[in-house]
């Protein structure tokens, strides 16, 4: 709408009742107040934002910046970039990711506890077959090959020892 | 691999020998498996997937297990394409872009997916409603994988899959049922609500996302975690023959109240398919499904089950093009299968049709 003063947008809309008639008015700001009109003042900041984070944190504040700042060091996957993408990087992140975790799986699956089958076997040496691995990968990427030769090389090791 | 011998066979399970199978098209079980020393899918680089598809083929191997390893990254768009249409491999497996593989057993009643979101995607299918038979084939297959492969568990979570929703037993219990009376009776829609209800999902003939094409529905369990598989598998077992009756029911209700409208119905569908000069893929599916109901009510007396659900899938593109041998666009496609139903379904002929 233009401003009946000028032609500019009007953002004044103002109605009034005079002896029972109704009476509009459209101004744009500058020309309500050279007509004498007191505009109220623009809503105060009053930090909507703040106030949210302020409960956020009151709440589950501390979980979430632990939660956040959680890491796997086997795969490097972030605890925040499982939540975005919903997959896991590595069967370890169950555990070091266990405090946000099991409270999501609770959700999904009414339960946190395993009834079914158990594998027979079940070496306890994977964990550490697992975390090889992960400094084997760190080695390629840095083009550490002496390193990662001797990281291969304790693998084959472990083969033999199974 | 060359799979042109495949297109002249079909999977077992396409053969409408098991219980109720008039109704259940087949009775499937998957098991989510991962290696304890590899990080998940997503987290594995080039050479870790190699070795993983590697210490699989050595597990088969060392099992003297009866399957076939296929290089999924090795074959052309149209063989992995081919794949899914037999319910072989997923689609993402198809379109991913790494180092996998997927395992075939005689007669497709296995597969294994390697390096699809888990490292192992172990699959069972049988005809018919048979659930605990196809347990006891994917548990005993399972054991004999294990006793080279070490996978990932935890006694307090079970087996760890790449994704929470799959964790514990990493079971899906699924039945295909085709249910086209309760899709005209219009009541299908309560079906699915009754069993969203029962925390059971609904998918379509080819999996999650897809539409049901053929009225072809398939019902599985979501929850993996806090119940074992006898269980699972106890749930389905139980709600499925409720659903058949709902389906038989329906079926009588057409016969009973419309009978004339359901015979002109199936008739017209079966002489379209005999004779049509071209026909879209989801053209087909919704006649087939009409035929398929009209043979197990008697109003069709000349052709068999396992035919029927055979041409299911290969009037689907990929297999349409295998059989042609060549590439075929959108409108030869439909030429070719139209030519290829003639052929299948001219008088006389189909009865004594045994590939299936």
């Amino acid at each position: 709408m233009i401003c009946q003063r000028c032609s500019n947008e009007a953002s004044v809309h103002l109605t009034e009742t005079v002896h029972g008639r109704r009476r509009e008015q459209h101004l744009c700001a500058a020309c309500a107040r050279e007509g004498g009109l007191t505009l109220p003042p623009s809503p105060p900041n009053i930090g909507l934002d703040q106030v949210v984070e302020g409960l956020i944190l009151a709440h589950v504040g501390e979980l979430v910046g632990e939660l956040a700042a959680l890491r796997c060091p086997d795969c490097g996957l972030g605890f925040m970039h499982f939540r975005a993408e919903g997959r896991l990087g590595c069967p370890h992140d169950y555990q070091v990711f266990r405090k946000g975790l099991l409270p999501l799986i609770a959700q999904v699956q009414g339960t946190t506890r395993h009834v079914g089958k158990v594998p027979r076997q079940h070496p306890q040496s994977n964990l550490n077959r697992l975390q090889i691995r992960s400094r084997l990968r760190t080695a390629i990427t840095d083009e550490d090959y002496e390193l990662a030769a001797r990281l291969r090389d304790e693998l084959r090791q472990k083969d033999r020892d199974v | 691999m060359n799979f042109d011998e495949l297109t002249r066979t079909s999977g077992e399970w396409l053969r409408g020998t098991g219980p109720e199978s008039d109704i259940v098209m087949c009775s499937r079980i998957r098991l989510a498996r991962n290696l304890a020393e590899f990080p998940f899918i997503n987290h594995a680089s080039r050479g870790e997937k190699v070795e993983i598809e590697n210490q699989v083929k050595n597990a088969i191997e060392r099992g003297g297990l009866d399957l076939k390893y296929h290089d999924v990254q090795a074959l052309s768009n149209l063989d992995r394409q081919f794949l899914v249409e037999r319910q072989l491999i997923s689609r993402e497996h198809m379109g991913a872009d790494w180092p996998r593989g997927v395992v075939v057993g005689p007669r497709e009643n296995i597969s294994i997916m390697v390096n699809e979101e888990d490292h192992l995607r172990i699959q069972v299918m049988l005809s018919g409603l048979a659930l605990q038979d196809v347990w006891d084939q994917i548990n005993n297959l399972d054991d004999q994988l294990e006793e080279t492969l070490a996978y990932a568990f935890s006694p307090q979570l079970g087996y760890l899959t790449a994704c929470p929703t799959n964790v514990g037993t990493g079971i899906r219990v699924g039945v295909m049922l085709h249910l086209p009376a309760l899709v005209q009776t219009k009541q299908i829609e309560k079906v699915f609500r009754a069993l969203q209800k029962i925390n059971l999902a609904v998918r379509g003939l080819y999996g999650e996302g897809t539409q049901a094409s053929g009225d072809f529905y398939q019902i599985s369990n979501q929850q993996t975690l806090g119940k074992s598989e006898p269980e699972l598998i106890r749930t389905l077992s139980d709600v499925v023959p409720q659903i058949i009756s709902y389906e038989r029911l329906a079926r009588q209700e057409l016969v009973k109240e419309r009978r004339e409208k359901l015979h002109d119905q199936v008739s017209r569908a079966y002489g379209v398919l005999k004779t049509a000069q071209q026909i879209s893929s989801e053209e087909t599916m919704h006649l087939l499904s009409s035929v398929r109901m009209g043979i197990n009510l008697g109003l069709i007396d000349d052709l068999a089950i396992p035919t029927v659900n055979e041409l299911f899938i290969h009037t689907q593109p990929a297999h349409l093009q295998k059989i042609q041998g060549g590439e075929l666009q959108v409108e030869e496609r439909s030429v070719a299968r139209a030519s290829y139903l003639r052929r299948r379904l001219s008088n006389g002929k189909h009865l004594d049709d045994e590939s299936a």
